[in-house]
């Protein structure tokens, strides 16, 4: 499979006259200085209606990216579309929520007034704004916080406050950069939960974020970002599928033969003594129907039977690894000449 | 126009939130109650109810509606809301920008649909509220004081209200591009700071080498003159002396006799008006001289803003329209000193003049924005193209 341009169905079918992706990213591109390459190309496509997942080491280019999409950052280059306008147009940001990384509300608000000023900003008019931020502060769990000021609020308040606001405006696409930063996991399984709500709605939510077992139970799609490069995008199930086997344990020792109707096997001795593990490498259950008859056969006891595939965290650190040296690949953004076409702009 | 209300609204929440600007606010009450009981009669200065005979501050000499006019002109505007209200003024807004630009809230901001420049006016213009609420209750309060205690109701007072708005706008734009480049607000304070005086030095330098310009030019006209009349005294002696000794050849013996006293005053003469010839050359060097420093100065406080001189247009404004008398200028001592080498009157006259053609309202207030112009410029330019 084409891990960069995989096609899972949509979480939520796109109105006729919305265009399919929220985030359609080609090409994008920045440098500083002309030396440093923090994105080098970027490949990206979420769909409205789905949850997806950005993820990468440290320095590979997350936060920028993000930024450039909200016109934070200015790219070096970028084609591609924000809810189906140009990057950078500035009304679509009216249908943006953005909640940034250790965001910082002025601390003479209260949270019900940072999210009616975020709504202000998103040109919401005042009633509205008024209505939602009632109606989010409830859904965050903050009603009772809602009108004292945000410098007594703790990590986790200020993140649910800054998602409340993030959504003010009913955003078509919501960025939300470590959203469960600072949350405890009450408070984290809570802001799953608005966003799977976020995204039944048929809005594209774009996580970026560093715990990879909160996007893994969430994401209906992730990218993976290293130095600079998408080093794979997809549905999980896609990302992992080449990683799917079955593991049987057996008694006995391992079997003499090592292919069953073309399907290679692999095996070793069992952790437990006098047992064997046999690997094959299939998703379908009826391809191992004839080692589990030979194994029979043998008089072997099925100690076990279970299909394996990679977490995402295994999936993430095969990528973030370089193959060659076996050592988790340079953080930070690239110094090194682009030798492709174009890209030492 | 429903993002910038926000942005004001937002704007007055945080001057709210600042201690400063509450304390500033009552000491500005404070300023007015102490303008409030202070007056004139006959006798002099009154405070409540007393008297202190001071006859020079006396209603004989001037009146009680101009005294306070006076009063809010030269002590209210010009030393509390131009520099007290003032420092502390830039002291509360010097965290503005360099918030504005920290990470974690500029992008709250810069991902609103609303442009760049846009934004930085907006916050630049909110960022003027704290001194255009100080100047709008100061000079509201001080109204009602002149009206109720002097009796006259004078619109004209609130000039005062655009005047230090402009005044600190000259100030607070270039705080506003130092925080915004520099993020700190350390830096945007002592650099403001170290700007107003840099800018006040020019100002004086400027007011100081005009008057030693005048001084020069007044004392070189005067040589002029004086060597002209010299010169016309030789004349006339010259003709007396060839008249003398015509009358002498004609075998006039009184004649014969005058003429070697008039020989020797005509030496004198001439030889006086060498040496004045020799002085006027080096007046006229020293004249170029002062012209050429002045010259200088006052290229250098063109294309600074004026902070002093705009303020002072108050005073020009009340004397103009409301009829306040003030005392004559020019009202800094070293300029003074200068005036008294040449005689008070015509230097006053010459520097007055001076003063309204080569500093006049268009130029003061032309030449201090087209400053705050181009550093608001320069910060817009930088504020659309950084990367956050």
């Amino acid at each position: 499979m084409d891990e960069k341009t995989s096609n899972p169905p949509a979480a939520s079918p796109p109105s006729e006259d919305a265009p399919e992706y929220a985030v359609d990213l080609h090409d994008v591109r920045k440098s500083y200085r002309g030396r440093i390459h923090a994105l080098r190309g970027i490949e990206m496509q979420a769909r409205r209606g789905e949850i997806f997942g950005l993820l990468g080491p440290n320095g590979a280019g997350k936060s920028t990216l993000v930024k450039i999409m909200l016109t934070v950052v200015r790219p070096t280059r970028a084609h591609g579309t924000i809810l189906g306008r140009p990057i950078g147009h500035q009304s679509t940001l009216q249908r943006v929520g953005y909640l940034p990384e250790k965001h910082r509300f002025p601390v003479y608000q209260t949270g019900r007034q940072a999210i009616e000023f975020a709504g202000a900003m998103s040109k919401v008019d005042p009633q509205t704004c008024r209505r939602k931020a009632d109606e989010l502060l409830d859904l965050v769990g903050m009603s009772d916080w809602g009108d004292k000021k945000v410098s007594t609020y703790s990590k986790g308040m200020l993140q649910r406050v800054g998602i409340a606001a993030a959504m003010v405006n009913d955003p078509d696409l919501v960025v939300l950069d470590e959203p469960t930063d600072g949350v405890d996991p009450v408070g984290r399984r809570d802001i799953r939960d608005v966003l799977v709500k976020i995204r039944d709605r048929g809005a594209c939510v774009f996580l970026n974020s560093h715990l990879l077992s909160e996007l893994e139970m969430v994401c209906d799609r992730v990218a993976i970002l290293v130095q600079g490069e998408v080093a794979a995008q997809g549905t999980i199930e896609e990302l992992t599928s080449a990683s799917r086997r079955y593991e049987i344990t057996v008694s006995g020792p391992p079997p003499d033969w090592t292919d069953r109707n073309g399907l290679s096997i692999t095996s070793h001795p069992g952790q437990t003594e006098g047992t064997s593990t046999l690997v094959a490498l299939t998703a379908e259950a009826n391809e191992i129907q004839d080692i589990l008859d030979q194994l029979r056969r043998e008089n072997r006891t099925i100690v076990s039977l279970r299909p394996v595939r990679e977490s995402l965290e295994d999936l993430f650190m095969r990528y973030v690894h370089d193959p060659e040296t076996g050592r988790a690949k340079t953080p930070g953004a690239s110094k090194r000449k682009i030798a492709r076409s174009g890209a030492s702009s | 126009m429903r993002q910038t209300i926000a942005i004001f609204v937002d704007a007055y929440r945080e001057l709210n939130h600042r201690r400063l600007f509450w304390i500033t606010l009552v000491l500005s009450g404070l300023v007015v109650a102490a303008f409030a009981a202070i007056g004139n009669d006959e006798e002099g200065l009154t405070i409540l109810h007393w008297s202190i005979p001071f006859p020079f501050l006396s209603t004989n000499f001037i009146p009680q509606a101009d005294f306070y006019k006076f009063t809010f002109a030269q002590l209210g505007v010009g030393y509390w809301l131009a520099w007290i209200a003032t420092i502390i003024g830039l002291v509360s807004t010097a965290s503005i920008f360099p918030d504005f630009v920290d990470r974690g809230s500029i992008d709250l901001m810069l991902s609103k649909p609303i442009g760049r420049a846009r934004l930085f006016f907006t916050k630049f213009l909110t960022g003027l509220m704290f001194a255009g609420m100080q100047v709008t209750v100061f000079t509201l309060a001080s109204f009602l004081v002149i009206g109720l205690r002097g009796g006259d109701w004078e619109p004209w007072l609130f000039v005062a209200v655009p005047l230090v708005l402009v005044f600190y706008s000259y100030l607070f734009a270039v705080q506003a591009a130092i925080g915004l480049v520099t993020g700190s607000v350390i830096a945007s304070v002592i650099g403001v700071f170290l700007f107003w005086f840099v800018v006040s030095l020019v100002q004086t330098g400027d007011g100081i080498t005009l008057a030693w310009r005048v001084t020069n030019e007044i004392t070189v006209e005067r040589k002029i003159s004086r060597i002209e009349d010299q010169e016309s005294r030789i004349e006339k002696r010259s003709t007396a002396l060839v008249d003398l000794k015509l009358a002498a050849d004609g075998g006039d013996s009184e004649a014969a006799e005058q003429i070697p006293e008039l020989e020797r005053e005509l030496d004198s003469r001439r030889n006086r008006f060498k040496d004045s010839d020799e002085e006027l050359a080096e007046e006229i060097q020293t004249l170029e001289l002062s012209r050429s420093i002045n010259g200088w100065f006052h290229v250098a406080n063109t294309c600074l803003p004026k902070t002093s001189e705009t303020i002072d247009l108050l005073e020009r404004v009340l004397e103009d329209q409301a009829g306040l008398v003030r005392p004559a200028p020019p009202s800094d001592d070293t300029v003074r000193q200068f005036g008294d080498m040449v005689g008070r009157g015509e230097f006053e006259e010459r520097y007055e003049a001076e003063l309204d053609s080569s500093h006049g309202p268009v130029w003061i207030l032309g030449t201090s924005l087209g400053f705050e112009a181009l550093v608001l410029g320069f910060a817009v330019w930088r504020f659309r193209r950084r990367d956050f």
